[in-house]
């Protein structure tokens, strides 16, 4: 029986949604944080879209959000001239660090001790957060706004983007290794650690380049302008989304496109997909951010698979009680949420 | 690729939970709740009692609910009062688990298609999973 993808939306947000991040997978399951031009950044369950918190404290749009690996910690960048480091368990703010421009675009290095950030003062900065009094350290070369910098090949080297370059840099050296220059702006970065691979976008093209050389691996033109794409976990898929409004699922390894999507009612913003590729996130000019699958049809989250058989039960009796924590939380929070059990969701895709 | 118009959309348990429009969230009691011992949240120390304690009426209340659910439409049999014995399809709790809802309630003087139980006349019941 043929399945009809079904996203699940996430409001909440007033204004454009420009970026996403996933945390990595925790015992406490994986996080999203959403920034906006609304000036509060959102956190969720990165596997339901469930709202937990907004990050309030900025007096600007925010342009950039990530979380760390653990989700302990979110770092956010904004119109205002500063980034704010948050308590991403409590909600609470613990640093602001002042820039002399809009900050854009922020990054934490893996053990979470650094914070890397970028804007329109075309500066790297790093930041020693054990020591968030101390002057970061800047990196300077590009010649018009950082839009999105990142911590590569384990935090040895950076990778920079501003509107046509892509730049690799020595960490320790703090100087530029290598360089790529595009014809077009490019739109957004993604740097995937495992094979060491960097998915640029610009112009209507995806592009994946090695992090390391920087040499270029593949690329494939979609139909419409791409402002952000995302590559699988696994590299058997990717997912772009742009100015047509419409999500586009690509097989990775022969490019040849599997699924697009209507459903956004404005230009996709950003697009990525979860630590565990189960699913992706997209956040929209129309100010919200939705969930995809990426099995359509698959029983994950809030997607519940129904056989013709199936009267529709929503807790299917456990026998053998998991023994491990991480699964009984996991559980009693799905289990004793809520349910009203819909068979005709929203369903606008 | 066109999806085929007569494709059901797949369908959802519920839309995901937006912000409470009263405060910024991050609910104490959300979703970091204390793992297993060796991580605490809490502030009395992992090796004591009363954490354990706590740990242990935690698990058992959840086996205890798992159990509830896995009665769900199944024929159970209650032994009331004055060793009585009544057979019917569990169908729900309340919130307390102060009543059962059950369906086909097999009693003395006939089949009630729908009852309520309360649980305080219920002295035990047993159930095949």
């Amino acid at each position: 029986m043929a399945m009809r993808q079904t996203p699940l939306t996430c409001s909440g947000h007033t204004r454009p949604v420009v970026d996403l991040a996933f945390s990595g997978i925790t015992p406490y399951g994986y996080f999203l944080i959403s920034a906006c031009k609304d000036g509060k950044p959102m956190l969720r369950q990165g596997d339901t879209g469930d709202w937990i918190g907004t990050f309030l404290g900025h007096k600007g749009a925010v342009w950039g959000a990530t979380l760390n690996k653990d989700a302990t910690k979110a770092a956010t960048a904004a119109a205002d001239f500063t980034a704010k480091v948050w308590d991403a368990v409590s909600g609470d703010e613990l640093m602001t660090l002042a820039h002399k421009h809009i900050v854009k675009t922020v990054d934490f290095t893996q053990d979470s001790n650094y914070l890397l950030t970028g804007g329109q003062d075309k500066l790297l900065r790093i930041y020693d957060l054990n020591k968030p009094e101390a002057e970061p350290k800047e990196i300077s070369g590009h010649t018009s706004g950082i839009k999105k910098a990142l911590w590569c090949s384990e935090d040895k080297q950076i990778l920079s983007a501003d509107d046509k370059t892509v730049r690799l840099w020595d960490h320790a050296t703090m100087t530029e290794v290598k360089s790529l220059n595009f014809n077009m702006s490019v739109s957004s970065m993604e740097y995937i650690p495992e094979g060491e691979i960097l998915v640029i976008t610009y112009g209507r093209s995806i592009a994946f380049h090695s992090a390391v050389s920087l040499d270029p691996i593949k690329s494939f033109e979609a139909p419409a302008t791409i402002n952000s794409a995302s590559l699988h976990p696994e590299k058997e898929f990717l997912v772009a989304g742009g100015e047509d409004f419409k999500l586009y699922k690509y097989d990775y390894n022969s490019g040849e496109e599997l699924e697009s999507y209507k459903g956004h009612f404005g230009p996709i913003h950003c697009v990525r997909f979860s630590p565990d590729g189960e699913l992706y996130a997209s956040g929209s000019e129309d100010g919200t951010l939705r969930l995809w699958q990426t099995v359509v049809g698959k029983t994950y989250g809030l997607w519940k698979c129904v056989l013709p058989e199936d009267s529709g039960e929503l807790a299917k009796p456990k026998i053998n009680f998991p023994e491990t924590a991480e699964e009984e939380l996991e559980e009693i929070a799905s289990e004793n949420s809520d349910s009203i059990y819909s068979s005709t969701p929203e369903v606008k895709a | 690729m066109m999806q085929t118009p007569l494709a059901t959309p797949v369908p959802v348990l519920r839309l995901p939970r937006g912000p409470d429009g009263s405060n910024r969230g991050f609910a104490p009691d959300g979703r970091r709740a204390p793992l297993k011992p060796e991580v605490p949240e809490v502030l009395e120390p992992p090796e004591s009692r009363e954490f354990q304690e706590q740990q242990a009426r935690a698990s058992l209340r959840e086996r205890y609910l798992r159990s509830l659910l896995a009665m769900v439409g199944r024929p159970v049999c209650f032994t009331l009062h004055e060793g009585v014995q009544v057979i019917a399809h569990f169908g729900a709790t309340d919130l307390d688990v102060a009543n059962f809802y059950v369906s086909q309630l097999q009693t003395p003087i006939g089949v009630q298609a729908e009852a309520l139980l309360r649980c305080s006349d219920i002295i035990s019941y047993t159930f095949k999973p």
